[in-house]
């Protein structure tokens, strides 16, 4: 259940954004600019939370009226070995350090989905962890991590788990959306597994960083599943951006490695807690992302 | 003569009905207040027929605030409902303290009766007891099932499909007094150990939730492929294994809190003895998944289009019938509704301070209206969330005509009408796809 620490939404004072450069990082900054809101945000360039000197850092940076946010991470494209598992929970352990003796007004920590086990449905905000690799195993780690850290100061945390994010921003280029679109505007031919029945959520980043201004404007604290609550199969996604492209596509087929697993999400607790924000439909999404793939490629 | 001890929806409907059955009856409860209103022929309870009965057996009943009334009485039942907290488990305190004052002044050779709702090991642990601290009095206890139904309470406890009397001594004839009065109901009478009566019980709830739950999963299945329920369940009810009466009627879960109740000694029993009850877990967190039914078809069909609209609701009781709101999904719902103008009607509920809590700071008013058509006065959407008789009449046209927007969500099929298309309303129910509906 997400209680909202402030019932009517007001701005922080400043939002300490960790993982700044990153794909949701960047797209979240330009959001808390557009809205007025005071931001620091904070590459790994500027500090590293891997390395332990990032604790004395972020100890003369976080003050105790900031709201943070924390974006950063090594995704499974830098790995999904355990080097990457344990860099991963080093950078929450330094950062869990800061907030033991740091106590700041928020804290909202970007998970991942991936906590949930494969083929579970629907997945709701109580559905158990139980992560299918180490990626959901490290942000499963992190989220107790950062709560322990946080529960010293009794500082208000708020867990967020987004469904695959898509947009004309992401760098990793995996499964969905963002390959389909890049391949409509390269070679014209979308590959899809088996023949794309996977159903799966898919979550606009711009409504991604909508929802965490939403979460910081009201002090949200708990855990919530970011997705629309509407599934669509790869398939359908791929003939959307074959249509939206305006340029001969091709949708393939590939024979099936894997048996065919959907992921569906139970958005309840989410209306409840926000219930007029609303999803930017597919269609929409697609559209954008696709002129801002062309809009670089033009740069 | 028969005596009641607690006049809560429990005791005065079966006190009332076993005085229409001709025996001479005391009620008692310790609270005055309830006892003049009784008197007087005010009733606490809103259950059809109940007053009339009442009125009928009037010269039969008794009802007293004075303990020592009971002396009189051959066989008294303990019938305090009792109550449950937000997570469904009894507080069994009031009704362990009423039984403890009642040892004091009943005679000896009373047969005494649990009617109340309490939990398997409870009666044999009072049977021990009455053993160890009355031996001599000659009192003996039993446990008999009720299965009240809000709602329906007068039909039920005047035609009983059985009794189930749970026994110190199941072979042993009941007492003459006992025996006597349930036979003036003609239905068979099981006798059985307290522990296999206070399970058949929570046996036949379990059954029922068993049933909705999966009524409710096939509805939800309905809705996504675009097959109709409706059409479904009378070729269910025609199956002998399934049968007519059964519960398959799609709804918002469970509530009433007896359904819940049970569930919950379900799992505490489970979880002390290692049983597994994952089933039980599951039928929970369905029933809570199809509660909010309405709030997820609200977001899709109006807080995604109107950031500003006003929402009429109908019925605010958990059932028709009923002035009952425990568990309701009516409240489940408006707790999520703060941040919308709500206009709500019940004919017999009033809405409770706590739908009121958090919107004093706020333009976003509920106010709760005289009639119907009233709530619908400028409303954007009509979500009829009780099922009372009263709105199965209304005209769809005046309603159409006092609504402002043309979205109607009424899962349990209230005021379902071929009228709703040329009226061109959006109209939703449960077990079915509004899309396919108006193809």
């Amino acid at each position: 259940m997400i209680q909202h620490h402030q019932a009517s939404p007001t701005n922080p004072t400043r939002v300490v954004l960790l993982g700044g450069s990153g794909f949701v990082g960047q797209n979240l900054s330009s959001h808390l600019q557009s809205a007025g809101i005071k931001s620091l945000s904070l590459s790994s360039k500027d500090v590293n939370l891997i390395h332990a000197d990032a604790i004395d850092k972020l100890r003369r940076i976080i003050q105790k009226d900031d709201a943070v946010v924390v974006a950063s991470a090594l995704t499974p494209d830098k790995g999904k070995d355990i080097g990457t598992f344990m860099r991963n929970l080093h950078m929450v352990e330094h950062l869990s350090a800061v907030f033991e003796t740091n106590p700041c007004a928020h804290i909202i920590y970007i998970s991942s989905d991936g906590v949930y086990a494969d083929g579970e449905n629907p997945i709701r905000e109580t559905t158990p962890t139980n992560p299918g690799n180490l990626y959901g195993w490290m942000h499963v780690a992190r989220e107790q991590m950062i709560q322990y850290a946080a529960q010293k100061h009794q500082v208000p945390i708020m867990l967020l788990r987004p469904c695959a994010i898509y947009g004309a921003g992401d760098t990793h280029n995996s499964y969905g959306p963002n390959r389909f679109c890049r391949a409509a505007l390269g070679d014209g031919i979308i590959k899809l597994f088996g023949n794309g029945e996977e159903k799966r959520d898919h979550l606009f980043v711009d409504d991604f960083s909508r929802m965490i201004i939403a979460c910081l404007q009201h002090r949200s604290a708990g855990v919530l599943n970011v997705a629309s609550g509407k599934s669509v199969s790869f398939f359908e996604v791929a003939e959307l951006v074959a249509r939206l492209s305006q340029r001969p596509v091709k949708v393939e087929g590939t024979p099936r490695q894997n048996p065919i697993t959907h992921r569906h999400f139970d958005v309840t607790e989410q209306i409840k807690a926000f219930p007029t924000f609303s999803y930017t439909p597919i269609e929409k999404g697609i559209a954008a992302t696709i002129a801002g793939l062309r809009k670089k490629e033009a740069a | 003569m028969i005596g009641f001890v607690g006049l809560s929806h429990l005791g005065l409907v079966s006190s009332i009905a076993v005085a229409s059955k001709g025996f001479e009856v005391v009620g008692f409860h310790p609270d005055k207040q309830l006892i003049d209103d009784l008197n007087a022929g005010r009733l606490p309870v809103y259950e059809p027929g109940l007053a009339e009965l009442l009125a009928n057996s009037r010269h039969r009943i008794e009802f007293s605030e004075d303990i020592n009334t009971l002396k009189r009485c051959k066989v008294v039942y303990f019938s305090l409902d009792v109550p449950t907290d937000a997570n469904n488990n009894s507080d069994l305190s009031a009704f362990d303290e009423m039984i403890e004052q009642l040892l004091l002044h009943v005679s000896s050779g009373t047969t005494l009766v649990i009617l109340s709702q309490v939990p398997p090991g409870y009666t044999r642990r009072w049977a021990q007891r009455l053993e160890q601290e009355n031996a001599g009095r000659n009192l003996t206890l039993f446990y008999q099932v009720e299965t009240l139904i809000f709602g329906r309470a007068v039909e039920r406890a005047l035609e009983p499909e059985r009794y189930i009397v749970g026994c110190l001594e199941p072979a042993r004839e009941l007492p003459p007094a006992y025996a006597a009065l349930l036979d003036a109901f003609g239905c068979p009478v099981f006798k059985m150990r307290y522990e296999s009566a206070e399970l058949s019980k929570i046996s036949i709830n379990m059954c029922l939730v068993s049933s909705v739950t999966t009524a409710n999963t096939l509805a939800e299945i309905c809705e996504a492929i675009g097959a109709d329920w409706s059409e479904i369940v009378p070729t269910l009810r025609l199956d002998k294994r399934i049968g007519k009466y059964a519960y398959l009627a799609p709804g918002l879960g469970i509530a009433g809190g007896n359904l819940e109740r049970d569930l919950a000694t379900i799992q505490r029993l489970a979880a002390e003895h290692g049983s597994d009850a994952s089933i039980v877990d599951a039928w929970v967190a369905h029933c809570r998944h199809r509660r909010d039914w309405v709030l997820r078809l609200l977001a899709r069909e109006i807080f995604s289009k109107n950031a500003d609209p006003t929402i009429a609701i109908w019925g605010l009781a958990y059932k028709q019938d009923t002035k009952s709101t425990k568990n309701s999904p009516a409240l489940f719902l408006l707790e999520s509704l703060k941040a919308f103008a709500v206009r709500v009607y019940d004919p017999q509920v009033t809405l409770p301070s706590s739908c009121l809590a958090g919107r004093q700071n706020t333009e976003k008013k509920i106010v709760q209206t005289g009639s119907a058509l009233e709530a619908c006065r400028g409303a954007d959407v009509l979500v009829v969330m009780t099922p009372w008789k009263e709105f199965f009449t209304i005209d769809p046209c005046d309603i159409a005509n006092a609504l402002r927007g043309r979205v109607i969500i009424d899962p349990l099929a209230c005021i379902q009408s071929h009228a709703w298309r040329d009226l061109g309303v959006s109209y939703h129910r449960l077990g079915t796809s509004n899309s396919r509906e108006a193809a």
